[in-house]
């Protein structure tokens, strides 16, 4: 998958810049609630116990500032990709104990049988794992400044 | 192919969705690439318990439905898009539909799998 491809996966309405919440389970709740919002679904807490679940079976927060919550549901029909920036961060029980700050939740169906979900999550972990990367989502401030991000990353 | 409470069908989607979970913790391909890009699947046995607390809040008689149609399908949940079943692509009645907002857990009339209304 490209970073062109990639940056197709995000959309605008899907983006927060300002997360409120101040703890894991409120900033999973206030992301799902955008995704919700976004695609007229009915079943939030179906979409956050997923999530929450994966959590337990391991912090999606891989340090450095950074977390990919993700899993599959049935309660959602596409693959989706939601970006939240948390400008005080957030307990996330990363690996390094640091506050996480730079959010890229990925939800898909079960039917999303070529995986696709995996390689947006390992094009999204490759993406973020510079430090130059990782600086200039912590500085976005808008979706057109995530497309020129994705944008500069493709080059 | 009717029957159950509100939340029932809820609970069956949230379990099916705990299955795939712990399905794909426990396959090595999946698992391998997961831990190659840095997660940590240490909680396997966590899930399992909350599977097993999930099953216990599903009514007898749904669960063994539901483990009697994984045994034969994958997912033994699949959604309904365009009156289309997606596990089998078989045409849905149209009063399926307004069926499943009395809270009625219904089966494609052509596979069997249960059907989710999203």
């Amino acid at each position: 998958m490209t970073p062109q491809e990639l940056a197709g996966y995000f959309k605008e309405p899907l983006c927060i810049f300002g997360l409120k919440a101040d703890n894991k389970r409120d900033a999973l709740s206030e992301m799902v609630d955008c995704i919700c919002a976004e695609f007229d679904l009915k079943d939030k807490e179906i979409i956050l116990e997923m999530l929450l679940n994966r959590e337990s079976l391991g912090s999606t927060a891989l340090g450095k500032g950074v977390a990919f919550p993700h899993g599959r549901t049935l309660a959602i029909q596409d693959l989706s990709l939601l970006f939240a920036k948390s400008e005080k961060g957030i307990d996330f029980d990363a690996v390094d104990k640091k506050p996480t700050h730079l959010f890229f939740l990925i939800i898909a169906p079960p039917q999303d049988t070529d995986n696709l979900y995996l390689q947006v999550l390992g094009q999204m972990v490759d993406l973020i794992k510079s430090d130059a990367s990782r600086k200039r989502f912590l500085e976005a401030s808008s979706f057109e400044d995530l497309q020129a991000i994705l944008g500069q990353e493709g080059e | 192919m009717t029957e159950q409470k509100e939340d029932q069908a809820s609970l069956l989607v949230a379990l099916q969705d705990l299955d795939l979970m712990i399905k794909e913790a426990e396959d090595t391909d999946t698992s391998s690439e997961l831990k190659g890009m840095g997660f940590k699947l240490d909680g396997l046995a966590e899930l399992r318990l909350a599977r097993d607390n999930l099953a216990k809040r599903v009514t007898p008689q749904l669960l063994n439905r539901y483990e009697r149609v994984s045994k034969n399908y994958d997912r033994a949940l699949v959604p309904v898009t365009g009156n289309l079943c997606l596990g089998c692509f078989a045409k849905i009645p149209t009063s399926f539909k307004s069926l499943s907002g009395k809270a009625k857990i219904l089966t494609c009339e052509s596979c069997g799998r249960i059907l989710y209304f999203p």
